[in-house]
């Protein structure tokens, strides 16, 4: 019984083309969208060589110290190259200024009256590093000596793996394990009499309800790891998505977060007395907001969220697997993730331990 | 004979309403009883209050002699039901739902693919095995929802209103199934606000109304109930008062009335009344143009208990 | 009139779903933004640092500190490895210095001690570095010159003073300008996703009525239905396009009082209107209620992220931009990048403008074709 049920439970779930949509396609369309929109961010804050314009009068020529560093600093052989410098005739003036207007160069430079003089469109980080880079001159200038000689002895003991953009597929795994709730829901409202007519038929079978229940929902589990599994083979393959080193914790946090979805939509079908789409609505609702929370549609509101009400996200699964898979690739301690690990099962059992006590009823007042 | 089902006293009410008041009846093995009763009068009620869906506030049911709970297994496992809403899954094919649902009770692989066929034979779907139910006609959909209900050759079967929205040939077709059901030894309940359906299908028959027992017993004896014995019609172009008058005082008769087109007259127990009525057409040289006589309705007899027409 | 009521039937049905992408609109778009900055000085970028000093109180390490706190911006975060680690993946810090024990001493003793750091990488946190070297560097010399504590911190703060002169040729605000791109290159998905489900199941809702009206009332024609129809859904998108320019000067006020302002409302009505003939389309080979959906959500979120309603035009694979070309949100957005640095208006700077606008109509133009040509088809099958 318990397979037969499981066989046709599966079958069903897999016909279904809506539920297929939202829990197999969807994610990896969406994962493809934010690939596409967000690939290129990250490389767009490094630091780029920055285009600007010097214009060579006389006393610019005459100024060793100035020729001397500008050189250096746009030397294509030098590993801290910062500049791409357009030299610039003194009689072509214009042409400096077109540049600028144009967006070609961010600023270009100047010597009136013995003075550096820059000019710029709009501020800006280019901007503000190439004044910083003219002013030490300066400042090198009035003491006399080139400081450049001594170097600052920093020791750079940041963490690897600073690629916030991550967190963007994190809540998208996160998505897909809540939208298993969709799953869920549907295998408990065939399953009751109170829902649906086929849920009555099965009422009358002489099969255990708890038996039904559990196979049906073991399918859905099946199904959502299933979809959860390939949206990982997509990401991890195609989409050169990084989750740290940890294989099997990786696999862990899934299973338990597709534990949390299907606790969620059973939870849901249980307990709010409603119709079929009101329950997928809510459920949607629900992964939506908690997606939200935890960064899916701007990555500082897990920050926020994190930092100044820490106890909402706590909370919220969406979040809890969000984290997990953040602590997985950011840490190399595993406290926060087991933290976030128990967390989630907590919260599926509470919500299948209520849902228990909902579904324990074997009559109705009305059906 | 011994009873399958005994229902006493069995009392359900919702917030204000009382779905079902009182209600004491029992199914004999291998009869098919209808219940027969208007929209809202508790059919549906009374069913899902035997299947134990329902909680109900007062009475005991017994079904093969044990109380029936919803953890009766061995109670459930000789039930098959067809409720009322086509209850399949839209995901499965004919065969699929089928198997599904008849798998919930036989376990035995074979077994139960000899079950199927056989329900699938018995309503008729042969071409349809791998049609979805999205692609069904409302008759073939409705010939699924009981197949789905009976093909594990239950021993008990509730039809709640199987060909509500059928067409003819449907219909007859279900009706044809549910009498070799009864004829392989199955005893059925079934709902109905047709009564044709019950003349022709039912050995018993129970009329409800308001949750409460109006009348039961075989068909003939509930028209026995009735005053009426039979209803003779004559179309009758011109008739004088004056005769109207004078059938009035003829021997048996209830009640006579006259629309201008139609004479219609009632009677009491006793014979000969439709010759009489001729006699009196030729002696008095009445033309007329078609004349029959009818056998009271299950109808006449509802109307008569409740003073209703019963397919309200 | 039956049409214009069942219309709003359907429309009341589903008013949650118009009020889901507005709320996301204003959320996302009108107050999720940073208050804009009228200086027109030229105002150096700081990055974010956060100090962690762990040297007693001393004149060198207190004017280091100070040096710090005049050139970027610090931000104080727990002092907890977790908390700062989060705020460095976040960016809510660039840059983390950590001041060993005694480093005012030992920098006086003539040692170069160590300061560990964590840091981003990114353009902010190399700003930061620059800014530490900068003044180590010169903090050292002068060390070396044999400076005592006090001149030491005379002679590096009036080093570090000596600036060079800066210009701003750039008279425009982009600032404000930005918080209205933004809006509006949001606005195309709220658009977008709410004409395509709109008409699409107002569509798909006639083409049972319509068969309906056909055997009860067979006076009403057929012709003078879809006639209605398009009035309505026109009529609809012009409200949905009147809701959202009213949003924007709520939400962004003054600012849109300006000839800029005009070009980004006109071009949103160009988009709407291409927007509802997509949706006229979609509605009309789609027959399944289910299936729209999905198909709003694939095309509605593709758009915004392949064209920069979500993420800004200049961060985008240059790639992805490529293939955005055959996208019409592509040319309503790159209007509204354009129309942020137009300063002066002449035939020159509209010219882009011009030519985005008019291949939007193209794609409207397209879309009533295409809807016409499959529609006829499908006539002759049935």
């Amino acid at each position: 019984m318990f397979f037969h049920n499981f066989k046709y439970s599966l079958k069903t779930l897999f016909r279904n083309k809506a539920m297929i949509f939202w829990t197999f396609a969807f994610p990896i369309i969406l994962g493809t969208f934010f690939y596409l929109a967000f690939s290129d961010i990250e490389n767009s804050e490094k630091l780029d060589i920055i285009d600007v314009a010097i214009i060579k009068n006389e006393e610019f020529e005459s100024n060793e110290l100035y020729k001397a560093v500008f050189k250096e600093l746009s030397d294509k052989d030098n590993k801290d190259r910062l500049f791409n410098i357009k030299y610039i005739d003194k009689d072509d003036e214009k042409e400096a200024k077109e540049l600028l207007d144009n967006e070609k160069i961010s600023g270009y430079l100047e010597f009136v009256n013995g003075k550096p003089k820059l000019t710029f469109k709009s501020n800006g980080i280019n901007e503000t590093i190439f004044k910083y880079v003219t002013e030490g001159i300066v400042q090198s200038a009035y003491m006399g000596r080139n400081v450049s000689e001594t170097k600052a002895n920093l020791k750079d003991i940041s963490r690897k793996n600073l690629s916030y953009t991550m967190i963007e597929f994190y809540t998208l795994i996160a998505m897909t394990c809540l939208y298993g709730g969709l799953l869920g829901a549907i295998a408990i409202n065939q399953n009751l009499a109170n829902m649906t007519c086929q849920g009555k038929r099965i009422a009358t079978a002489p099969v255990k309800k708890w038996q039904v229940i559990i196979s049906s929902a073991l399918s859905c589990y099946i199904t959502q790891i299933l979809g959860v599994a390939l949206l990982f083979i997509y990401t991890i393959f195609a989409l050169k998505i990084d989750y740290g080193n940890h294989f099997f914790k990786v696999v862990l946090l899934s299973l338990v977060g597709c534990l949390a979805g299907l606790s969620l939509g059973i939870f849901v079908a249980t307990l709010v007395k409603a119709g079929e789409n009101a329950k997928t609505g809510i459920i949607i609702s629900i992964t939506m907001a908690g997606c939200f929370l935890s960064g899916m549609m701007g990555i500082s509101m897990k920050y926020i969220v994190d930092k100044n009400a820490p106890i909402v996200n706590k909370l919220n699964p969406a979040s809890m697997i969000t984290d997990g898979f953040y602590a997985l690739y950011y840490y190399d301690t595993f406290d926060r993730y087991y933290f976030d690990l128990i967390s989630l099962l907590i919260f599926a059992f509470i919500l299948i331990g209520i849902s228990c006590i909902g579904l324990r009823r074997q009559k109705y007042d009305s059906i | 004979m011994s009873n399958i089902i005994e229902v006493s006293n069995l009392t359900k009410s919702y917030k204000e309403l009382t779905a079902v008041d009182d209600l004491s009846f029992e199914v004999y093995e291998g009869e098919i009883l209808g219940l027969l009763g208007p929209n809202g009068s508790g059919k549906s009620t009374t069913i899902n209050c035997i299947l134990s869906l329902l909680n109900f506030s007062n009475g005991s049911i017994k079904i093969f002699g044990e109380e029936m709970k919803p953890d009766s297994y061995g109670i459930k496992e000789k039930i098959g039901v067809v409720f009322q809403e086509v209850s399949v899954f839209d995901e499965l094919t004919v065969y699929e739902n089928i198997d599904y649902f008849c798998g919930l009770y036989v376990k035995d692989k074979e077994k139960r693919k000899e079950y199927v066929e056989d329900a699938i034979n018995l309503v008729g779907l042969m071409d349809f095995k791998k049609f979805y139910p999205k692609k069904l006609s409302g008759g073939l959909l409705r010939r699924l929802n009981i197949a789905c209900g009976i093909a594990h050759k239950p021993k008990l079967i509730f039809l709640d209103e199987p060909t509500v929205a059928v067409d003819p040939q449907s219909r007859n077709n279900i009706l044809d199934g549910i009498k070799k059901l009864r004829d392989e030894g199955a005893t059925i309940v079934y709902t109905t606000h047709y009564m044709e359906e019950v003349e022709i299908l039912c050995d018993r028959v129970i009329i409800l109304d308001k949750g409460k027992v109006l009348a039961k017993g075989t068909c003939d004896e509930l028209k026995e109930l009735a005053k009426i014995e039979e209803k003779i019609s004559v179309e009758v172009n011109k008739l004088d008062n004056k005769y109207v008058e004078e059938i009035k005082n003829l021997d048996n008769v209830a009640d006579v009335s006259y629309n201008g087109n139609v004479l219609l007259i009632v009677y009491e127990k006793g014979k000969n009344n439709l010759s009489d009525i001729m006699g009196l057409l030729k002696k008095e040289n009445i033309k007329y143009n078609k004349i029959y006589s009818e056998r009271p309705t299950l109808n006449d007899v509802f109307l008569e208990l409740t003073g209703k027409e019963l397919r309200d | 009139m039956i049409v214009f009521k069942a219309f709003l039937k359907i429309l009341n049905k589903n008013k949650s779903i118009i009020i889901l992408y507005t709320v996301i609109l204003v959320v996302f778009g009108g107050i999720n933004m940073n208050a804009s900055d009228t200086n027109t000085n030229f105002v150096a970028s700081k990055p974010n640092v956060m100090i962690i000093n762990n040297d007693e109180k001393n004149e060198i390490t207190d004017n280091f500190i100070k040096y710090l706190k005049d050139n970027s911006k610090i931000i104080k975060l727990k002092n907890n490895e977790d908390a700062i680690n989060d705020g460095l993946f976040y960016r809510d810090v660039n840059f983390v210095i950590y001041i060993p024990k005694g480093y005012g001493k030992d920098f006086m003793a003539g040692k170069n001690p160590e300061i560990e750091i964590k840091t981003t990488k990114d353009y902010k946190a190399s700003l930061a570095d620059m800014l530490i070297t900068r003044y180590i560097q010169v903090a050292s010399t002068y060390r070396d010159m044999g400076n005592t504590d006090t001149e030491l911190v005379k002679n590096v703060n009036e080093t570090l003073a000596k600036q060079g002169e800066v210009t701003i040729t750039s008279k425009l605000d982009t600032n404000k300008l930005e918080r209205i791109t933004f809006y509006y290159n949001f606005a195309s998905y709220s658009i977008l996703a709410c004409l395509v489900y709109v008409i699409c199941l107002v569509l798909s809702s006639f083409k049972d009525i319509k068969i309906q009206k056909r055997t009860i009332i067979s006076s009403t024609n057929y012709k003078k239905i879809n006639r209605y129809l398009l009035l309505s859904n026109g009529l609809f998108s012009l409200i949905l396009w009147s809701l959202y320019v009213i949003l924007s000067f709520i939400l962004l006020g003054n600012d849109m009082f300006s000839k800029q302002g005009a070009i980004y409302m006109l071009n949103c009505f160009v988009f709407t209107i291409v927007a509802t003939t997509i949706a006229m389309f979609i509605g009309s080979i789609v027959l399944n209620k289910n299936a729209i959906n999905g198909i709003v959500n694939v095309i509605a979120l593709g758009s915004s992220f392949l064209c920069g309603a979500f993420v800004p035009m200049q961060w985008l694979p240059k790639g992805v931009l490529r293939v955005a070309h055959i996208l019409p949100s592509y040319y309503y957005i790159s209007t509204n990048e354009a129309v942020k640095s137009i300063e002066t208006f002449d035939k020159e700077s509209l010219k882009p403008v011009c030519i985005n606008t008019l291949v939007l109509l193209g794609f409207a133009l397209f879309f009533v074709i295409l809807t016409n040509v499959y529609s006829k088809k499908k006539q002759k099958i049935g």
